[in-house]
């Protein structure tokens, strides 16, 4: 069962795994935009390998936080720190969350990391980690916020998620393939409506009733 | 900012800056960067660029380490100078913090020392050299530079650090011989069919052939990667071919075997072969063109008139194949050497083709290739139904052939021995359907050895025979360049590299100016090669990048005087006398071309230029480039020539004077960076604009890029050749073989013979010649066995450290080992069962001359006789990486005249056993 009813909005991700080549920019990206430690990934690509050779597959699958419309990281939280909002965006609470790494173990798609204490690059900070280190992060659960600060953005200024890169998150904007996009499932006209309308597509372990919001692109038209 | 204000983490000042990223040959792509308070934070794509840069304003994941690379606590941030006058890996330098004024002046007085003696040792050999890294990177950075190097004059560039030589080396030169084609990409916009043979384009292809191919990819083209491991390119290919590794030219023999001999001439492009190639040119039995007596020129069988003319007869039918009859005819050989012939029975140039592959069945591929025949003649099939013969395209109210098909070619396949067979059945399988240089088919991105750069179809005159004008390496008696002139010889054994100054020297065989400095060949009669007297070294490592690096870098210690534009110590500026600290890429303003001029996939829809700009305050000490060549020519008394270089347009885009307008420097405001780049920039829109518009440095600060549309009718090069009556050199290769031949001669006069099996590749038609047997015998006669040595080792590249010389960046560290083997030794997983290795083991691989090691990738997607190791690691200085162990086929492929082909060049390949390092240690 969903633990949310009534969205006027869901944001979702489309990610059409025909184009994605594993090139990690999004990881690269994600790690500038969100300043986040070395050894945290918000956002990662996976080199999948199936099959025996000579006939031998080898795929490339972005994963990070699927913003389920089911969390189970939510429902074992015991602070409340986590929580799902009405446009599907899951997000952590740094104030509240103690920690104690229960959504660690619950999520299925290992999305979440906990630092306790200030890792940098080369071991000493930089002037660039030192601008924009975040003491608030250390001992609480981080993940991918689908770059909550740009889509609140997008509520003051009208712009829309997925279509201007200033209100898209950081992962979309740099994919050079083209594989990655954003918006608003409930609106049937957006982007990734569309794009998913015509094209065949799954979303990762949806048999654990997490409804996740990041859906894989495997055949068809696009948009 | 307040003290307040810092405390708080507040932003009080924020701009994003439009730049560009060029680390790898794949650019420039165009980037912004986020500037908080006066620190770049952040690297995100630039839109504004979206409708220009093919890649939609968006750079690859290397881009997003240089905020990491402008901050690195390990950089270099004041000159430094050695202290330790023994030079050697074991030896710590000594760097030592000295000023600008110390470390300038002490370069001038060694210039103005070197100057009195001459810039031309007793060796005839210039007494400077540089070095710079990839395949012309470097010059997107190092400012003013070139200026200064040319108003110094001579300079050996002669030291490579794998380009020129682990570059597609042999795509290049005859590249640019048979296409002007210094790079040859598929026209991916249109191409429906790709054979890609070690092509890793998802790789080395940069943004603009990622978003090319996925589109491709979407809209049903197939791409075939014929490569021994499921590279990332393979990974994302319809089909994936194992092949044996370096038998590449046997699987394309076969493709053209079954479209030549079983669909023939009439399932062929013929109005391609008889009107723009030399298929109708008649051969006499001994190989060479059939000519008219009086004239020279070769003959060719008028099908209209049943006569034999001389190729450019107006209004003529020539005959793509068949025998024809021949009443007078000469040849001309090597030295101008004439034969007379009488009713002698000339066959095209086509039917010799014809006969000549005869015998390249798919079937006798298979045995060598380790593929099945009928894969091998599926694939000829598929591509010739999809060269879609007779169809067309309009572009721009132009109608063109369309040709959607494309073979493509990745590095070591098409550098080393083989490549030469590699490149030459490439480029006759697009001759065959008409996809040369045609819409859908291959094409050539830019010139190099021929000029101008920036547009490759004024390179095209005519020539001899009907062909395009060429400038190669003379080879007659009195023109052969008896003494060489620079240290890689490239004048004197290449031909075909040609004479195009910097670039065709840095296209020679740079491995030779690195193995001759410790020890000459047998019958060596030049005189032994000197040290250069001061060698420059920017953004390049060739202590890990070129191969048997540890042998290299000892040779580099024994030059007397070396500076090093560095950023950070390492394994060849650990050799250096003096260390100068650059502005890197986030520091510095430099303007610079961008479509059209560039490699691999750049043919754009625009033409212009863009800005890499100075978005931060330079870290420490670390200079401007353009300042420090102003202030290198100011102090060694070459500020004239430097300013005289700076107008000409050197180090811009167009002279800074021209009919119409004047931004011509004086020897002052030379000296001012951002003088010279507002000059610079103003000077190209005005040439660019036709006079319309003129913008500043302020202006591109803001805007960043300059562009004017390109019509794609610019990418091809065949309607050039069309409009000069002019043929492609092929399908045989008469001049060649004559080039060959003449060098032979020079050299046997001369009693050189160390260079005989490299005149070997110089044929009118090749021949299958064991390629990977070259590797096995130099193993063996090395004193090796194959029992010993069973696996071959391949080396293949990652997008997070192609030729980017980021390996000191601990972000794309980071990412990359988010693929499997990125930073491994990858190898087949029965095959490790076999050895008893498991994942993450460390292994121990080693060849005949030494060993490297890493952590075993055990993987299904290759071979199991082919071990592969991605990157060029296995540092030992370089701060950050040296303190991982990665191992590097540079350490143990060797340097060596037999595993040199006519061209120059080399491949990352060696044979090697490969064991558990415990095992290693307890042996």
């Amino acid at each position: 069962m969903s633990a949310q009813v009534n969205q006027d909005k869901r944001y979702v991700m489309a990610i059409d795994l025909r184009r994605c080549v594993g090139c990690q920019t999004c990881t690269a990206a994600c790690k500038n935009a969100n300043a986040t430690p070395p050894g945290v990934q918000w956002r990662r690509v996976l080199d999948i390998e199936t099959g025996e050779f000579p006939d031998v597959q080898r795929t490339f699958m972005p994963v990070g936080c699927m913003h389920c419309a089911n969390p189970p990281c939510m429902h074992v939280c015991p602070t409340t720190a986590t929580k799902l909002r009405a446009d599907g965006l899951v997000t952590i609470d740094y104030d509240i969350c103690i920690g104690c790494a229960n959504c660690v173990m619950a999520c299925p798609y290992d999305a979440r990391s906990i630092q306790h204490i200030a890792k940098y690059a080369y071991g000493v900070p930089m002037k660039s980690e030192e601008a924009r280190f975040e003491p608030e992060r250390l001992g609480v659960a981080t993940k991918c916020t689908f770059c909550k600060d740009r889509i609140d953005l997008a509520a003051k200024t009208g712009q829309t998620p997925g279509v201007d890169p200033e209100v898209t998150p950081a992962c979309v904007n740099s994919c050079i393939s083209d594989a990655m996009h954003f918006g608003d499932i409930k609106d049937p006209n957006s982007n990734v409506s569309k794009l998913l309308a015509k094209t065949e597509h799954f979303r990762m372990h949806e048999e654990l009733g997490t409804d996740p919001s990041i859906y894989y692109i495997l055949d068809g038209e696009e948009a | 900012m307040s003290a307040a204000d810092k405390a708080s983490g507040a932003v009080t000042s924020a701009k994003s800056v439009p730049s560009f990223c060029y680390n790898c040959v794949s650019g420039p792509d165009f980037l912004r960067v986020k500037v908080e308070n006066g620190i770049a934070t952040e690297i995100g794509p630039n839109f504004d660029g979206d409708r220009i840069h093919p890649a939609r304003g968006r750079p690859c994941v290397k881009a997003y380490g240089l905020v990491q690379k402008t901050y690195n606590p390990n950089r270099i941030l004041t000159p430094m100078k050695r202290t330790n006058p023994k030079k050697g890996m074991k030896e710590d330098p000594g760097f030592t913090p000295i000023s600008w004024d110390e470390a300038l002046d002490t370069i001038a007085e060694k210039l103005k020392a070197i100057r009195a003696k001459g810039v031309i040792d007793e060796a005839g050999l210039p007494r400077i050299a540089a070095s710079f890294g990839h395949g012309g990177t470097p010059s997107n950075y190092m400012g003013t530079l070139p200026a200064f190097l040319a108003a110094w004059g001579p300079v050996d560039y002669s030291f490579g650090s794998g380009q020129g030589v682990k570059c597609v080396h042999s795509e290049h030169l005859y590249g640019e011989f048979w296409h002007r084609a210094f790079t040859v990409s598929a026209d991916t916009p249109h191409t429906r069919y790709n054979i890609s043979f070690g092509a890793n384009v998802e790789v080395t292809g940069g943004p603009t052939a990622v978003i090319r191919h996925a589109d491709a990819r979407i809209r049903g083209y197939k791409r075939v990667q014929v490569e021994p491991s499921l590279t990332i390119t393979a990974a994302c290919s319809a089909e994936w071919v194992p092949i044996r590794p370096k038998t590449d030219p046997a699987f394309m023999f076969a493709l053209i075997h079954v479209l030549v001999r079983e669909h023939g001439v009439e399932k062929l492009d013929i109005p391609f072969l008889r009107d723009r190639t030399a298929s109708p040119y008649l051969l006499a039995p001994n190989g060479l063109y059939l000519r008219d007596p009086d004239t020279s020129k070769p003959l060719l069988f008028d099908e209209a008139s049943g006569r034999v003319v001389a190729h450019d007869t107006p209004d003529v039918r020539p005959a793509v194949a068949g025998r024809h009859k021949v009443a007078r005819a000469i040849t001309v050989d090597a030295d101008a050497a004439r034969q007379e012939f009488a009713d002698v029975e000339g066959r095209t140039a086509y039917q010799a083709l014809v006969d000549h592959m005869e015998r390249y069945t798919p079937e006798w591929a298979s045995q060598i290739c380790d593929v099945p025949a009928d894969t091998i003649r599926r694939i000829a099939n598929e591509y010739l139904e999809a060269a879609s013969i007779g169809e067309t395209i309009e572009i721009d109210g132009v109608t063109l052939p369309l040709r959607p098909v494309a073979v493509t070619l990745g590095k070591s396949v098409n550098n080393g021995w083989g490549a030469f067979e590699c490149c030459w059945a490439r480029t006759v399988l697009a001759m065959l359907v008409g996809a040369l240089e045609n819409p859908g088919g291959i094409l050539g991105t830019t010139v190099r050895i021929n000029k101008p750069q920036e547009n490759r179809h004024m390179s095209v005159k005519p020539g001899d025979d009907g062909f395009m004008i060429q400038y190669f390496n003379p080879t007659g008696p009195n023109s052969w360049e008896a003494q060489p002139t620079t240290r890689n010889l490239h004048r004197t054994m290449v031909p075909i590299v040609g004479r195009n100054g910097g670039w065709s020297q840095a296209l020679g065989p740079t491995q030779l100016a690195w193995m001759f400095q410790e020890e000459t060949p047998e019958g060596w009669n030049w005189p032994k090669p000197t040290y250069p007297e001061l060698w420059f070294v920017y953004r390049s490592n060739p202590a890990i990048s070129f191969w048997e690096t540890r042998r290299l870098a000892e040779a580099a210690a024994k030059f007397p005087f070396m500076v090093a534009f560095a950023y950070t110590v390492d394994e060849t500026n650990y050799m250096a006398d003096l260390l100068l600290p650059e502005a890197t890429d986030l520091e510095s303003n430099q303007l610079i071309r961008m479509g059209q001029t560039k490699y691999m996939e750049h043919f754009w829809d625009h033409i212009g230029v863009v800005l890499r700009q100075k978005a931060v305050e330079p870290q420490g000490e670390a200079r401007d480039f353009s300042w420090i060549a102003a202030e290198l020519a100011r102090r060694s008394g070459l500020i004239d020539g430097y300013v005289a270089q700076l107008n000409r347009g050197i180090s811009g885009v167009s002279p800074l004077k021209g009919e119409t307008y004047d931004f011509a420097l004086d020897a002052q405001s030379a000296l001012d960076p951002d003088k010279v780049w507002d000059a610079v920039c103003k000077a190209a829109t005005v040439t660019l604009s036709q006079g319309k518009e003129c913008h500043g440095l302020d202006w591109f600060k803001e805007h960043g890029f300059y562009a004017i549309p390109q019509s794609r009718l610019g990418w091809y090069l065949t309607p050039t050749l069309e409009k000069q009556g002019l043929r492609y050199e092929l399908p045989y290769q008469e001049r060649l073989l004559r080039l060959g031949r003449e060098l032979g001669n020079r050299l046997h006069e001369n009693e050189i013979h160390w260079w005989d099996e490299q005149l070997t590749e110089y044929v009118g038609l090749p021949d299958w010649h064991d390629v990977p047997g070259r590797w096995e015998r130099a193993l063996v006669n090395a004193g090796g066995s194959l029992e010993e040595f069973p696996f071959w080792l391949l080396a293949t590249k990652s997008m997070q450290y192609h030729s980017g010389g980021n390996a000191a960046i601990a972000l794309m560290d980071e990412v990359s080992e988010n693929l499997h083997g990125a930073t491994g030794v990858i190898i087949n997983d029965k095959t490790a069962e076999k050895l008893g290795i498991g994942e993450n083991d460390r292994v121990e691989v080693r060849s005949h001359i030494g060993a490297t090691y890493g952590r075993a990738a055990l993987v299904k997607g290759v071979r199991p006789d082919t071990i592969v190791i991605i990157g060029q690691f296995d540092h030992w200085a370089t701060p950050y990486i040296k303190d991982t162990e990665r191992a590097s086929l540079n350490t143990i492929a060797p340097m060596s005249v037999e595993l040199t082909d006519a061209t120059g060049s080399g491949a990352d390949i060696v044979r090697v056993a490969i064991r558990r390092a415990d095992k290693a240690a307890a042996a």
